[in-house]
């Protein structure tokens, strides 16, 4: 399977200013499962959950893929945390409030425990985020996260000390931490499992093996029982929790299932309560099958195909301009793919913070006149009908699907074929990386709910900008947001960049992401409004049934 | 016989090196590194990484630094799962791998030699077709299918077995996955046997058995069935490391934590130390296969010495 880059969950733009002070006055609200009355909960409160692959671990230093994220934010609970709707919440921190632009305080609560009793205390997170930039860890992670606080880039370089980070304990329940530039979605960053504490005695005491059943020491709603590779994971209530009262489920079983026909068989003879995703081209059918336990909602992820700016023939925007209008979103996402996908027209997707979304001017007009716009851009540009493209993909039904459609669009409204070359995922990536194809399929899930993580797949320069394209008044005006205290302003910049570097075409967008899933219509808590697809099983429960 | 078993073990030694030589080398020519992702990793945690893992030095370097470990029974650091080493994953996986295997092998030789007597016995009888019709299917058929085919009905309709997954070799989590291997290599099984029975049977020595009044049950328990099996002992060696370690189907279709999930997602994943632990693991168990079938020879038919 795919691996995603960790999504994390925001607070609203328009309320950032106020943020601090209306999650301080929220504080004491409870984090974990709100049961709505007159629901009566089952005797048994056990989950099982399909998470989708095996982790790649249990350190929250290390954690990269979302479903390692999925049980580390059971497991480990850090200053903040997100509510089932993806709003940012109190988690250890049960307030906090911005000093001035750069630095934050976060006040812990007492009550908060590890799970073999002892007390969290401030120390405990600066040696969790101080270990996670320490080259020494050599976290994948550190350089995403790692700059956003003061000295993190430097320490992930191997410039500076980690204990030069600026996340310091100013006495045993307050932190101070100090970011280098504006960081308005930090009360969002901290929920982030690599940001999270870490009981020192017990990695010093176990080393390596300090993450093992018997071994590991947590401070979030879980603690750990079990973990066979590529069997199963198992998480029991953690009774030292500070919110104990409202964690409802007293065993949660994380499978690694990847094959989603296995999955949904799993699901289908009671062995399993939530599936990670369906198999493509099965959506309909389990809709109609499965009405009361079908659960699909948007995420922050978008699906395009990369434009390689550089090649002889995309390097003439009209061209790449052509090949976007004619292909029908719609008409994907309905009949092709049919799994609850939205047509996408622009670099964001819908949801995200710290920008509006816009859309191409002509993805409103009829498609002939988008066709004759297109077909003209062609013959300008000198490209004739029967021209060749060359299509790079990992192998799956799904890219294949959509392949085939893209190809069929091109073929039957402009006249150029596509020779499609699938491969092995790796080597995807590295042809991507390298610039070594012409149009690539791509994709991108939010590391955090901002526009600035979709804004680094376009940025010059940018590590993540697979289609090597640059527009530097749009790098100048993310530049600019990125030291603009006033939010409105900044996301004004932010939207402008947006619509600026679209306007090169730099890439095809095509779909933002839907996760639909198979899950137990007596599985409450599970809300339809999460864009990061993050399910802490802290705010999940099973009804009677 | 003991000095050849010596020989036949001391060959593995310079068998395995040129194996994994040969797999270290592939694996490094293989376009993507283990750290290759959707996000591009920054060079300065690339950097870190590779000082992690000693990726950074020359990969001769690295070849030897591998083969002093393997020298010491340590296999490396999984580039995947970072919190276990690649001998934690074997140890952990191959016994669910030899056990699904090893009864899964021994079953299908139980009935596959019965299956295949009863056919040769009467042979081109409806019962002989009716025999290899239904042992065949379970050839015929890929597993893909049937064993999502043995899902839907005994753990789906019936709800007798669990559809998949394992805990701690429990006999019902081992029911499905067995029989379909059963099924697959039962059919190989039975029609070699029956070819070799019928072969036999046409031997003088035994129409002289039969001819001295012996009753059909002795002659072909005493006298056939030995001879019998040479030719299906021969294919019991592929059939049994196959039934171990190209498994990924069965392990995919049931959820199994065995060694076929490991390797295929340890090479989709570049975890260079894992793969190649695995594959020293598979030549290990081939040869001591091989060498257990040439013994085996030894003791069926007097005339084969070492």
């Amino acid at each position: 399977m795919t691996f995603f880059a960790v999504p994390h969950v925001s607070i609203r733009r328009t309320k950032l200013a106020a943020a601090a002070t209306l999650l301080a006055l929220s504080a004491l609200h409870a984090t974990a499962a709100i049961v709505p009355t007159g629901v009566t909960l089952a005797a048994k409160q056990e989950l099982v959950r399909n998470n989708g692959s095996e982790v790649e671990t249990l350190d929250p230093a290390l954690v990269e893929s979302v479903v390692a994220a999925n049980v580390s934010r059971d497991l480990f609970e850090s200053l903040t945390a997100t509510d089932p709707d993806g709003k940012v919440v109190p988690g250890v921190a049960e307030k906090w409030e911005q000093k001035d632009a750069t630095t934050w305080i976060f006040h812990l609560r007492k009550n908060a425990r590890w799970s073999n009793g002892d007390p969290v205390t401030a120390n405990d997170f600066v040696y969790g985020c101080q270990r996670f930039v320490d080259p020494k860890t050599a976290s994948s992670y550190a350089s995403v996260f790692g700059p956003f606080v003061q000295n993190g880039a430097d320490i992930v370089a191997g410039k500076k000390p980690a204990s030069a980070l600026g996340v310091r304990a100013i006495d045993a329940n307050t932190i101070e931490v100090r970011t280098d530039g504006l960081v308005p979605f930090l009360p969002e960053l901290m929920s982030n499992p690599n940001f999270g504490p870490v009981h020192r005695a017990t990695v010093e005491k176990f080393g390596k093996d300090w993450t093992k059943p018997g071994n590991l020491v947590s401070n979030g709603a879980f603690q750990l029982k079990d973990w066979q590779v590529n069997s199963k994971l198992v998480l029991t209530k953690n009774a030292n929790y500070w919110d104990k009262k409202n964690v409802q489920l007293t065993q949660v079983t994380y499978l690694p299932v990847e094959d989603e026909n296995t999955d949904v068989k799993l699901f289908q003879s009671g062995e399993n309560d939530m599936t990670y995703q369906l198999p493509t081209g099965t959506y309909a059918k389990y809709s109609q099958q499965f009405p009361k336990d079908i659960r699909n909602s948007l995420i922050l992820g978008t699906r395009y195909y990369s434009f390689n700016n550089r090649d002889p023939l995309l390097k003439d925007v009209r061209v790449r301009k052509a090949l976007s209008m004619v292909i029908d979103r719609d008409l994907l996402a309905q009949r092709v793919t049919a799994d609850g996908q939205t047509p996408l027209y622009g670099l964001l997707p819908k949801g995200v913070s710290g920008a509006d979304v816009s859309n191409y001017e002509w993805s409103a007009w009829p498609m002939a006149k988008r066709v004759e716009e297109a077909k003209k851009l062609l013959e300008q540009a000198g490209v004739k009908p029967g021209t060749k493209l060359r299509f790079a993909m990992n192998t799956s039904d799904y890219n294949k699907k959509m392949a085939i459609f893209v190809a069929s669009e091109w073929k039957t409204k402009l006249g150029l074929t596509m020779d499609i070359e699938s491969m092995e995922f790796k080597v995807l990536l590295k042809k991507r990386h390298e610039g070594d194809y012409q149009i690539a399929r791509n994709g991108w899930v939010a590391d955090y709910n901002d526009a600035t993580t979709f804004l680094t797949l376009v940025q010059c320069k940018s590590e993540q900008n697979d289609n090597f394209n640059c527009n530097p008044k749009a790098d100048a005006l993310i530049k600019n947001a990125a030291g603009t205290a006033d939010l409105a302003k900044r996301a004004q910049l932010q939207t402008e960049a947006a619509k600026l570097v679209m306007d090169d075409y730099p890439m095809l967008p095509l779909l933002q992401y839907g996760l639909p899933r198979l899950v137990k219509s007596y599985v409450g808590g599970y809300s339809l409004k999460n864009p990061m697809d993050h399910y802490g099983s802290k705010d999940l429960y099973i009804v009677k049934h | 016989m003991w000095s050849y078993t010596l020989r036949r073990v001391l060959l593995t030694l310079p068998t395995l090196l040129i194996v994994v030589t040969i797999c270290y080398l592939l694996l490094h020519a293989t376009p993507g590194g283990p750290f290759d992702g959707e996000r591009k990793v920054s060079a300065e945690v690339l950097a870190n990484l590779q000082a992690k893992y000693h990726l950074g030095e020359p990969l001769w370097k690295q070849y030897l630094f591998y083969l002093d470990g393997l020298m010491h029974g340590d296999l490396g650091a999984s580039f995947r799962y970072a919190d276990w080493s690649v001998n934690d994953l074997v140890l952990r996986a191959l016994p669910v791998s030899l056990t699904i295997g090893g009864v899964s092998m021994l079953l299908a030789i139980v009935i596959g030699v019965a299956l295949g007597v009863a056919a040769a016995l009467y042979r081109n009888s409806i019962a002989d077709y009716a025999l290899m019709l239904v042992s065949n299917a379970g050839n015929v058929f890929p597993s893909f299918v049937l064993g999502p085919v043995l899902i839907l009905v005994f753990a789906i309709l019936l709800k007798w077995l669990p559809a998949g997954g394992w805990n701690d070799f429990q006999l019902r989590y081992m029911a499905l996955p067995v029989a379909l291997l059963v099924m697959i290599n039962v059919a190989t099984v039975g029609r070699v046997t029956r070819a070799s029975l019928i072969e036999v049977l046409n031997t003088n020595y035994i129409r002289t058995a039969r001819a001295k009044g012996l009753p059909m049950r002795t002659v072909v328990l005493r006298h056939a069935l030995k001879p019998t099996l040479i030719p299906v002992v021969s294919v019991i060696g592929p059939l049994a490391i196959s039934s171990i370690t190209a498994a990924v189907v069965t392990e995919s279709v049931f959820s199994l934590p065995g060694i076929g999930k490991l390797i295929v997602n340890g090479a989709a994943n570049r975890d260079y130390t894992l793969v190649l632990g695995l594959v020293v693991l598979v030549t290990v168990v081939a040869v001591v296969l091989n060498l257990l079938v040439d013994l085996a020879y030894a003791w069926l038919d007097p005339k084969i010495r070492y």
